[in-house]
């Protein structure tokens, strides 16, 4: 798994075009940003990567490459 | 867990208040807010009770449409337990009160529980096994919360989404009955995720002397100490990790594969959450029947009162597979059958008792 299928995913789930987002992207300053994409976050990470976001871990992080960190050590540690 | 012998749904029965409180007229909301709310939770109205209707209220009209279809005499009944968040008083318990008003007779045992969206299947278990270890022939289980009235009307990540509602379980003992199958499940590390903060007296919000204030939570929102504090997105992560596993457990301890089940009847938490569910065990969404499009979340409520919205699906014996979860955290599966036409429509009313 590579950030790029993530970030790719990532786009998919708060439905935007990948190629507006990068791993420096901070996802929450985004305009269609809101509670909700949190949901489609959490369950894109459990569709695709089985791996349990919590609520917090994607309210705290700043980054596309800030969570993937995180996905990345569950998908580990799984 | 042992599976459960020899106890027989008779009735569920279900109430709603009359009121509808549409997602679309949400002022807290935009209108594009509205829409993409309403997508992602499936909810396009709730209905709410008017000033005074309690989860009591909604309870005991759903009991006498089950004594009623069941044709029971109110002296047979030997027990009636309430399960609520919303009761209509800290003491005594809600259940006691309604012993009376129902005209139970005073042998029946009386008693609530305090859970939530976990309410069915913790609710079937308790009920079910007292029946048969003190050989209780007939009880009553009800279930319901007024939610609306512990949510702050300005809180957009609580208010548009609970709904109002009651119902009620005729159980009887019955020998011939098919085993019941429980997977019954607690986490009080997530007692934050759902809670009520306030009016207890463990002293994390003690009652304060003077008028209750609105305060300014973490997210911004102004709520009282006694409204509802959800945080949805960690209900979210629990909800589809924990719950496809326990679904799982209660159906291998049946013997019973997917298709052997004739429908999966979920907690109505919000659409994502139960399409990410059924998706998990396999389970087509035409054998998951809902109820939050109309009814919103129903808290404890929404498993029976998903199955009387969809009576016709019941009009044969039916296997099913039900999970609740939620608030606690507190989650639980059952494994069992709904016997021919036990699942009455579910009916509208504002009365008050």
């Amino acid at each position: 798994m590579s950030i790029e299928i993530f970030i790719k995913n990532f786009a998919f789930a708060i439905e935007v075009q990948p190629e507006t987002l990068n791993a420096e992207t901070e996802y929450k300053a985004l305009d269609i940003w809101d509670s909700l994409n949190t949901l489609s976050v959490i369950a894109m990470a459990d569709a695709d990567f089985n791996v349990a976001l919590s609520g917090q871990d994607v309210e705290s992080s700043r980054t596309i490459s800030n969570l993937w960190t995180i996905v990345e050590a569950k998908i580990v540690h799984a | 867990m042992k599976a459960l012998s020899g106890i027989e749904i008779r009735a569920v029965a279900a109430t709603v208040p009359t009121q509808v409180a549409r997602t679309q007229d949400y002022e807290f909301l935009t209108m594009e807010e509205r829409q993409r709310f309403q997508k992602v939770t499936g909810i396009a109205a709730r209905r709410i009770v008017r000033d005074g209707q309690c989860a009591s209220d909604l309870c005991m009209t759903a009991a006498e449409t089950a004594l009623a279809h069941v044709g029971w005499a109110r002296e047979s009944v030997g027990a009636l337990i309430m399960i609520t968040q919303t009761g209509d008083q800290p003491v005594p318990a809600t259940s006691i009160v309604i012993q009376n008003k129902l005209g139970l007779p005073q042998t029946c045992v009386a008693f609530d529980v305090n859970l939530g969206c976990s309410s069915y299947p913790y609710g079937l278990a308790i009920v079910g096994s007292m029946m048969q270890s003190l050989g209780i022939m007939r009880a009553l289980l009800l279930i319901g919360d007024v939610s609306s009235r512990v949510c702050a009307k300005n809180d957009k990540s609580a208010w548009p989404l609970f709904g109002d509602a009651g119902t009620a379980t005729a159980l009887e003992l019955d020998e011939r009955a098919s085993p019941m199958y429980f997977d019954l499940m607690s986490d009080g590390a997530g007692k934050d995720a759902i809670i009520i903060p306030g009016g207890g007296l463990a002293s994390r919000r003690p009652p304060n002397d003077g008028p209750v204030q609105q305060e300014m939570g973490a997210d911004g929102t102004y709520r009282r100490p006694d409204n509802l504090i959800l945080r949805g997105a960690d209900i979210f992560s629990f909800a589809i990790s924990k719950v496809p596993h326990s679904i799982k457990r209660a159906m291998d301890a049946s013997g019973k594969t997917g298709d052997a089940v004739d429908y999966l009847v979920l907690h109505q938490a919000n659409k994502m959450i139960n399409d990410t569910i059924a998706k998990k065990l396999g389970f087509p969404l035409d054998k998951v029947p809902t109820s939050i499009e109309q009814y919103g979340n129903t808290s404890s409520a929404s498993i029976p009162l998903t199955l009387c919205t969809n009576s016709d699906f019941f009009r044969d014996t039916r296997s099913i597979a039900t999970s609740g979860f939620g608030v606690g955290l507190s989650w639980g599966s059952a494994v069992f059958n709904l016997p021919a036409n036990s699942v009455t429509t579910c009916v509208e009313s504002d009365a008050t008792y």
